[in-house]
């Protein structure tokens, strides 16, 4: 029984999408449009994390040591801090060192440090981070810990720059929600009109079913496939244009290649994401559809005396 | 199969369309609802269907009640009915055939024991070599048969017709009355609902006469038994 009216209903379906096909492609064209632009904050929010991460394993702190610190306690401070778990190496600059390499970035001037004692530059820690632990809370974290250190006298990192890549990413993330949002409700309720479009050419239909006793669930189950249909054809729309569109810039961006070299690398949205656009896109159509039918119905039978 | 009791149906503001009806119609009786326009015969037929619910009163179909039967129920207890209409209720862009399969496929026979069973009837009534066309193509009577063929389909045991020649020629309505005793005859419950006193006079049955929405008689005509028929 299940089976022959799964059969009822996919073959009304495939009648209506049929009779009604300009409104079908009109409204797929809508649920495309507004999930293209969703997933375009997706891509824009996915690259902008990837940059930042691959910023942030670049990112190190330089810890100053304080003078004349004994070998012993500078082993006993370079292995704390190589234990700790946000590090992942630790490189120790003696002051020679850091004339040395102070000297050569100076190049011609170098002339400049003539006079100058030898030791008047710090020794000094150059810690790099693991690359999941490199956000500006653990950094900052890591930097209050290092200053705890008696031999450590100045922390120095690159903060602003970590935290205003994060509030990027951050306004990314609320942009795609905010514009998702508006543009899901528009979707929303254009979805809806198409299903009571739909009822109100097929009345006749409607009536005449309920009359024969189909269940209110059969009556409404072709227009809620109908919708949920529409949204996954709109998804898969949105994401052949993303597509095509991340395919084009990438081969832009590859031909300006030293510039833009880390955007060279953009990447597109991984399997997880793809699925939630489909997902956003199935759930959409299928609300739209339920919550139209329901409205619409009601507002039909009490006008024609039944409940 | 029919008990009524004190129903009353009053539509808002304030028209009383039906007034305090007792009756009760036994299984495999033929009765006329008879009465002018107006007079309140399709309101006591919607009460019937549950497509409208009275206002008072307890309505007993085959023993259930179906005054506040839940949406749920109200598809069930339609299937048990077959309902036949003056404007037939076909669906124009359906072939005769699918019109009729259509009432036993949502109920879940499959399309291929619906499409057997909708020829079959089809093919009782004379419409086997009509069964690929469309309603519209058809005259009034034929499409009043095919009309007929979906209420039959299902097998009701109770058939309720609301002026069902009301759009038909003199010669074409006999032979849809005729159809309709023939169910009858098969055991099912029919009552149809007619202003057209010439036709209840032609057959001796049952006659449930209505007038400014209250019973106003409710007596056995003889003619049916005196004409032999």
């Amino acid at each position: 029984m299940r089976i022959a009216l799964a059969g009822f209903v996919l073959r009304r379906v495939r009648h209506n999408l049929w009779q009604q096909f300009w409104t079908h492609v009109l409204t797929c064209g809508t649920v495309a449009m507004t999930l293209f632009v969703f997933g375009a904050f997706m891509l824009v929010e996915i690259n902008l994390t990837h940059l930042l991460r691959d910023w942030g394993q670049q990112i190190q702190l330089t810890a100053y040591l304080a003078k004349n610190l004994e070998p012993a306690a500078l082993q006993a401070l370079l292995k704390r801090v190589q234990t700790l778990p946000e590090v992942e190496h630790v490189r120790h600059i003696s002051q020679e060192q850091a004339w040395r390499d102070f000297q050569s970035a100076l190049g011609a001037q170098s002339g400049l440090l003539e006079g100058l004692p030898r030791d008047v530059l710090p020794a000094s820690l150059e810690i790099s981070l693991k690359p999941a632990r490199s956000d500006g809370t653990v950094v900052e974290q890591l930097a209050q810990r290092l200053k705890q250190e008696k031999a450590i006298t100045i922390v120095d990192y690159p903060q602003e720059w970590v935290e205003r890549l994060e509030l990027i990413v951050l306004a990314v993330e609320w942009a795609k929600w905010i514009f998702g949002g508006v543009l899901f409700l528009a979707t929303f309720f254009i979805v809806g009109s198409t299903v009571k479009l739909a009822m109100l050419a097929r009345q006749a239909e409607v009536e005449i079913m309920q009359l024969v006793g189909a269940s209110e669930e059969l009556i409404q189950a072709p227009f809620v496939l109908e919708g949920m249909i529409q949204g996954v054809v709109g998804g898969t729309i949105a994401l052949t244009l993303l597509w095509v569109g991340y395919l084009s810039l990438k081969n832009e961006t590859m031909s300006l290649a030293g510039f833009l070299a880390p955007l060279g690398q953009i990447q597109f949205l991984d399997l997880q994401n793809i699925v939630l656009l489909l997902v956003i896109g199935w759930l959409l159509g299928a609300m739209a559809s339920v919550v139209s039918l329901r409205r619409f119905l009601k507002t039909w039978n009490s006008s024609r005396g039944e409940r | 199969m029919i008990q009524l009791f004190h129903v009353s149906k009053t539509y808002l503001p304030n028209y009383r369309a039906l007034t305090d009806i007792n009756l009760e119609v036994k299984r495999g009786e033929f009765v006329f609802l008879g009465g002018p326009s107006g007079a309140g015969k399709s309101t006591l037929l919607k009460l019937l269907f549950r497509q409208e619910e009275p206002s008072e009163g307890q309505i007993l179909i085959d023993g259930k009640n179906v005054t506040r039967l839940p949406n749920r129920q109200v598809a069930q207890l339609r299937r048990k009915i077959g309902l036949i209409f003056q404007e037939f209720k076909l669906l124009p862009d359906l072939t005769v055939l699918d019109n009729v399969a259509l009432a036993a496929e949502v109920i879940g026979i499959s399309k291929k024991v619906s499409r057997a069973k909708a020829y079959q009837l089809l093919r009782e009534l004379g419409l086997q070599e009509r069964y690929d066309s469309k309603p519209l193509s058809l005259s009034g009577g034929e499409q009043q048969r095919v009309a007929i063929a979906r209420a039959l389909v299902n097998e009701p045991m109770l058939v309720l017709a609301d002026e069902p020649t009301g759009n038909l020629d003199a010669e074409v309505a006999e032979e849809t009355m005729r159809l309709l005793f023939k169910i009858r005859d098969k055991g099912a419950t029919i009552v149809v609902a007619t202003h057209d006193l010439n036709l209840i006079n032609r057959y001796g049955t049952r006659v449930i006469l209505l007038q400014r929405g209250a019973l106003a008689d409710d007596l056995m005509l003889a003619s049916w038994q005196e004409n032999g028929k």
